[in-house]
């Protein structure tokens, strides 16, 4: 009992110690980017438009593929169920309302952290390894803004982006089993969409995904900046990345959600 | 002799319980080559990070060029470390930029040169190492003798006042290792900039040093010219200098604790 009580104050403990060291470096880079409407040389340029490509260019087509394919069950699954009360023709709406609300963010979010949080996490790890990370101090360069601003600054913008990219393939995705294998008019599955579908579930959606983005970037590159070792820490580190990350999301998109459909005033 | 532009004053570092940097006291002159040397462990590299900033000391002063950095903040430490450069062991080239933009960046960040200006620079530093014509390169197409050079145009690309070098030799044939002294001797008579340089390897340290601190547990054991050094008297020293197995540290170091240990368990 004791030693159970023990096991979990200490990761009680270990956790809140990671998040305060989280909300530290998120700290950090907020202070580095206002100092860049004062002073713009503080981003570093070139890195940023070089992760914007690869966050953004080079996952459209995972995202769409993933998107497509949940849409496509999600169709199909509801269906199912709708048919028992006679409502095919809604299919559409549920749809609709749940990849806007709900898992456009949330696929585009976990897909990007297995891709982005992963290299995020294992580049920055292997340049502390390789002393990479101490030049910049030596140079008197931050690394933190050198290295996580850029990062973050682009995640934040490219996820959105994404997460509505898997909002409209999804919708696609039902869309094609709606009027191929459920029988439903195609022009009764589109309007019953846009009738269901309102403007605060596609900015809520961006919000999540501009809030998963932040968490994503914030705890890949602090996993990378902090390890210390050899090649089996980088491997841990990026585990952890794409672990903790994922389960944050999850956790705050659970928080999120109560707090903007219920919590406040519609 | 020159002006002192480090002033090490009794730098105590503890990590947890053990005390690697013990004391040390330690001058280093403006315009020389000063060579740190020791065995494995006995705290030279702990020292070298010291100089750089990327230590704090538990207890001491090191004075950089008139500034005890030991109380500085990090802004404060930003401004003294634009004054030197340092070569690391292993490079620590950004593999993701070409050898053009790594030696390009310290320049983009600390100063506001037209990106014309500073190819032009970049060009003449690696000129000075001997590497004209590498600008697009990437770090894994050049061999490690390359790296290093790289990694030295870079280190001195903002015209510093001092060089720190970490094992500059290391991991290199010998030619390509004695290239490189010849290139800290260089630097150092032509753009009379100091070098603080930390190595193990005799030859190397006796070909360019100025001025030689044997550091043995933490401390300094001997300072002096390398002629000083190769007549020293203690034991230790020319154990060190033959590099023989036995002697003032015997090579089983344990042997007691080893069979009490045996025993006890």
């Amino acid at each position: 009992m004791k030693e159970t009580c023990g096991k979990v104050g200490r990761t009680t403990f270990l956790l809140l110690a990671g998040i305060a060291r989280i909300w530290e470096l998120g700290s950090e880079v907020g202070r580095f980017f206002l100092t860049s409407f004062v002073r713009p040389k503080t981003i570093p340029r070139e890195t940023f438009f070089r992760q914007m490509v690869l966050i953004g260019i080079d996952s459209t087509a995972i995202v769409s593929l993933v998107g497509a394919a949940v849409g496509t069950v999600l169709a199909l699954q509801a269906a199912y169920s709708l048919k028992t009360f006679g409502a095919v023709m809604y299919t559409g709406s549920l749809v609709g309302v749940a990849m806007a609300r709900e898992l456009g963010p949330l696929i585009a979010a976990i897909v990007i952290c297995g891709r982005i949080g992963a290299r995020m996490a294992a580049e920055l790890g292997t340049m502390r390894v390789q002393e990479e990370v101490d030049a910049l101090t030596t140079m008197a360069i931050n690394p933190v803004r050198f290295l996580v601003l850029p990062r973050v600054l682009a995640l934040a913008i490219m996820l959105p982006c994404l997460s509505v990219i898997a909002d409209v393939m999804g919708m696609l995705g039902g869309y094609l089993i709606g009027i191929t294998g459920l029988g439903i008019n195609s022009y009764v599955y589109i309007s019953k969409t846009i009738d269901a579908l309102v403007l605060k579930d596609i900015y809520t959606g961006l919000a999540k995904s501009f809030i998963f983005s932040i968490l994503i970037a914030l705890v890949s590159c602090h996993q990378g900046l902090t390890v210390s070792g050899g090649a089996d820490a980088v491997g841990k580190a990026t585990t952890q990345a794409v672990v903790i990350s994922i389960v944050l999301i999850i956790v705050v998109d659970c928080l999120a959600t109560a707090v903007i459909y219920y919590a406040l005033p519609t | 002799m020159a002006q002192p532009i480090i002033e090490i004053k009794n730098l105590i570092k503890k990590f947890g319980d053990r005390t690697v940097l013990d004391g040390v006291h330690a001058v280093i002159p403006e315009g020389k080559i000063t060579v740190i040397m020791g065995g494995s462990g006995c705290g030279k590299s702990t020292l070298l990070r010291h100089l750089i900033g990327l230590h704090r000391p538990t207890s001491g002063e090191v004075w950089v060029d008139g500034k005890n950095i030991a109380g500085l903040d990090e802004p404060g430490m930003n401004d003294v470390r634009k004054k030197f450069g340092m070569l690391f062991q292993g490079s620590a080239l950004f593999n993701s930029m070409t050898v053009g933009e790594n030696v390009a960046v310290p320049l983009k960040e600390h100063t506001d040169l037209s990106p014309e200006i500073i190819r032009i620079i970049v060009r003449v530093k690696l000129e000075l190492v001997g590497l004209t014509g590498f600008e697009n390169f990437m770090p894994h197409e050049i061999s490690g003798g390359m790296k290093k050079r790289v990694a030295l145009a870079r280190a001195i690309a903002l015209d510093p006042k001092i060089v720190f070098y970490d094992e500059p030799g290391a991991g290199l044939d010998p030619i390509t290792a004695s290239m490189i002294d010849r290139l800290i001797l260089d630097l150092s008579k032509k753009l009379s900039i100091t070098s603080v340089v930390v190595t193990h390897e005799m030859k190397s340290a006796f070909r360019i040093a100025d001025q030689i601190i044997i550091l043995q547990k933490g401390k300094v054991l001997q300072v002096g010219t390398a002629e000083d050094i190769q007549n020293s008297t203690n034991a230790y020293v020319q154990q060190f200098i033959q590099g023989e197995p036995e002697g003032a540290i015997p090579f089983k170091q344990t042997s007691e604790a080893y069979l009490k240990g045996l025993l006890d368990t």
